[in-house]
């Protein structure tokens, strides 16, 4: 179904309740309802036509209209399509029908609206604050166009974020915010009964920089690249390239054929690249440091290639609306092949090392569970979700650069628990290993930068989703004047994954949550301490971290 | 330089032991500094090793920009930490912000917060410049950063609000620093 005819069939179901449909191309969709029948819509698309929810966006324009915009993103997947559900509400009553009761995964995004734009989710069921700091002001909306990118608001130091009670008779573990296995600081409460984990209760965003902001406020379209670079330090191509497509879309500007290779190329040098480094994390975390070692010393060359390519070991810098910055030249042909010959020789290596490894399994094999329909329903991206026998993958269902033109497998395993994801990221390693030889044999001669001519009118949109190596990375612009976007929105693969951590870790053992929460996305921050509080007895008891890695090592 | 090497040499005479925080970091910075830890750059032939506790620590390795949220555990993982401690900076955001600078829930570089004492910048700092900074840390190597560069660190110093018992922030350049060094190489 194309996109047209998707919107001529909701259009028939809907009548006077869709303001307007806009197809763009055949593979997105904008509609623009009665805020009213929101809640309708968006059970239309999830519950009966199986899309998958990705994000929503609070956007200012009461400069425009006296109106804030909200906007909820779905994807279906199996028709390759976008759909960007547009409502607008009261400027000066700003309040909206919350769509979690019926679509659970848009929780977090509904709140972080919330937080940003000051429109309130209606009838959410956990409207706490989510993205703000605990001491930020109630009535500061940070994304509103007249607040300033760089208010510093009075410190309040004596508020904290209400917490989530445990069920009754259960004890809590607060974990974090420093915590061995996440990338960001993080605060989880686990709930347990006595070594039985029975739910959890997370608080996040330590790491908010105000990207957003800035990008909308005092960058312009051609520095945003190198600031979503630096959203993730692991894999930030896939996010200066999703926002690049965006532009490129918005703006009707075509990307040379050879800066789509080049662009191919890296986001699959950065998932090798990323996929070993978190198989070197995902030892340490279960205690066997020798994976960590060994997949960082095979990474290393690889770093100094992308340093040989690009000028940089991480932040590559390479992506500016049109095109590419740097080519990837014959002479550097033989060196990637090289590095990735010897790379997939010690990889070959691994793979059947790790499944026959009986200590490894004992500890990866039936943790972590995440069954299939949880995955879907709570949107679940990239490998957490192909580990769960969900077979999406942006490369294939929504093909950007070059990957329509090569041959790209879907890696899917539905044993649903820790070993899935470790599989999966196994097989796509080689796969991404294959697609980069085939870009390289591929890649066209010609240009790599577009000649863009005019400044990019205001007022257009585009959504563009890249597949980063955690899942799916979804952009979204809205073209602006001075230069700027009115609006960047950006979805993170984690902000889906991490949501479903309480149904990954509940009934598993609590020295499995950190393989849990690192089976999707790992990093290095460490353990403050562990408290353990028992509720029946009011005994607190405090864990070292040196304790609690014994207990997850001696597992 | 001899300070620095005194200093250290007086209160770490053996190994040193190392906790990594990330303050609001994109993980760049983090993903080089667990870089020297692996095979390739072997910090460890140093003596150094990262701990998984602030208490265990000598050093605290602070990367990214301090946010607003981060502040009072960042505040509590410094008191953490037993005197003597330092603290080095790793990276554009810990040293000063970086691109994040005037971000509105951004408090500043790590300095805003803790006394530093060494700056490893760049954005990532190669595994190189992290494993130097390092090494001067150690009284490994010359410093490579001129008088007026180390007034400022005092300068800044002045105003840190957690309290310091290092006796860190009371250095004062020794004679024996050269009146005009090369700001760097
Ligand atoms: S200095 Fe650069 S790499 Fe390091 S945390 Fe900041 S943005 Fe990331």
């Amino acid at each position: 179904m194309t996109a047209q005819s998707f919107g001529d069939s909701l259009k028939n179901k809907f009548g006077d309740k869709l303001l307007e449909v806009e197809a763009a191309g055949v593979d997105q969709l904008y509609v623009r309802i009665v805020p009213e029948c929101l809640v309708e819509v968006a059970d239309y698309l999830y519950n009966d036509e199986g899309c998958r929810f990705v994000i929503n966006s609070g956007t200012d324009r009461r400069e425009h209209n006296g109106k804030f915009l909200i906007t909820h993103f779905f994807a279906q997947d199996e028709e390759n399509l976008y759909i960007a559900v547009h409502a607008e509400v009261d400027g000066n009553d700003p309040r909206i029908d919350s769509i979690t009761p019926v679509v659970p995964a848009a929780n977090w995004s509904e709140r972080e609206a919330r937080d940003m734009v000051g429109v309130a989710p209606e009838g959410h069921p956990d409207p706490r604050r989510l993205v703000l700091a605990d001491d930020w002001p109630e009535d500061l909306y940070p994304l509103r166009t007249d607040v300033e990118h760089g208010i510093k608001p009075e410190s309040c130091p004596d508020v904290a974020m209400p917490l989530v009670e445990p069920p009754e008779g259960a004890s809590v573990v607060p974990i974090g915010p420093y915590f061995p296995v996440l990338e960001e600081p993080a605060y989880f409460r686990i709930f347990v009964e006595g070594e039985t984990v029975v739910g959890a209760d997370y608080r996040g965003f330590y790491n908010h920089r105000g990207v957003e902001k800035l990008g909308c406020s005092v960058l312009t379209y051609n520095q945003i690249p190198f600031m979503a670079e630096r959203i993730c330090g692991i894999c930030g191509f896939v996010h200066s390239c999703s926002y690049c497509q965006a532009v490129e879309r918005a703006a009707g500007i075509e990307v040379p054929e050879r800066a789509e290779y080049v662009r191919t190329i890296m986001l699959e040098v950065e998932r090798v690249q990323s996929h070993l480094l978190w198989l070197g994390i995902a030892g340490h975390i279960i205690g066997f440091d020798t994976v960590l070692m060994q997949t960082w010393r095979m990474r290393e060359p690889l770093m100094w290639l992308c340093e040989r390519i690009t000028g940089n070991r991480k932040t590559y810098g390479m992506n500016l609306i049109g095109g590419v910055r740097r080519d990837i030249t014959a002479d550097v042909h033989g060196d990637i092949t090289d590095v990735l010959a010897k790379i997939e020789k010690e990889w070959r290596a691994l793979y059947d090392a790790i499944p026959g490894d009986p200590t490894l399994m004992a500890r990866l094999k039936g943790t972590g569970e995440l069954p299939e329909e949880k995955a879907r329903e709570l949107a679940v991206a990239g490998p957490t979700a192909r580990g769960s026998g969900v077979a999406i993958d942006v490369r294939v269902d929504h093909p950007y650069a070059a990957y329509d033109r090569l041959d790209v497998k879907k890696c899917v395993y539905d044993s649903c628990d820790n070993v899935a994801r470790v599989l999966v990221r196994l097989d796509e390693t080689l796969d991404a290993i294959d697609i980069i030889r085939q870009a390289l044999d591929d890649m066209p001669d010609g240009p790599i930068m577009a000649e863009i001519g005019e400044e990019i009118p205001a007022g257009l949109e585009a959504m563009s989703a890249v597949e980063a190596p955690r899942g799916e990375v979804f952009h979204w612009v809205l073209t602006g004047e001075e230069n700027r976007p009115e609006r960047w929105r950006v979805r993170a693969p984690t902000y889906a994954n991490l949501q479903a951590v309480p149904t990954m870790v509940t009934g598993d053992a609590l020295a499995d949550v950190p393989i849990d929460v690192g089976s999707f996305d790992p990093c290095f921050s460490c353990t403050e301490r562990m408290e353990v509080t028992d509720l029946k007895s009011g005994i607190i008891r405090v864990y070292t971290q040196d304790e609690v890695l014994a207990l997850r090592q001696s597992k | 330089m001899g300070f620095f090497k005194n200093l250290c040499n007086k209160a770490f005479p053996k190994s040193l032991w190392v906790y990594h925080t990330n303050t609001g970091a994109c993980n760049g910075c983090d993903i080089e500094v667990i870089d020297v830890l692996t095979p390739y750059y072997d910090v460890e032939r140093f003596g150094i090793k990262l701990v998984g506790s602030p208490r265990h620590a000598d050093v605290l390795l602070v990367c990214g920009p301090v946010t607003r949220q981060i502040v009072p555990a960042l505040k509590r993982l410094y008191e953490a930490v037993p005197a003597p401690k330092l603290v080095i900076a790793i990276g554009s955001c810990a040293s000063g912000g970086g691109i994040w600078f005037d971000s509105y829930n951004i408090v500043g570089g790590a300095d805003t917060i803790l006394p530093v004492d060494y700056y490893i910048p760049g954005c990532p700092p190669r595994p190189e410049a992290i494993l130097h900074g390092v090494a001067v840390a150690l009284g490994l190597a010359e410093k490579k950063v001129a008088r007026e560069h180390i007034k400022q660190l005092i300068d800044r110093n002045e105003s840190i609000s957690v309290e310091d018992d290092t006796g860190a922030e009371e250095v004062v350049p020794g004679d024996e620093v050269p009146a005009e060094l090369p700001t760097s190489k």
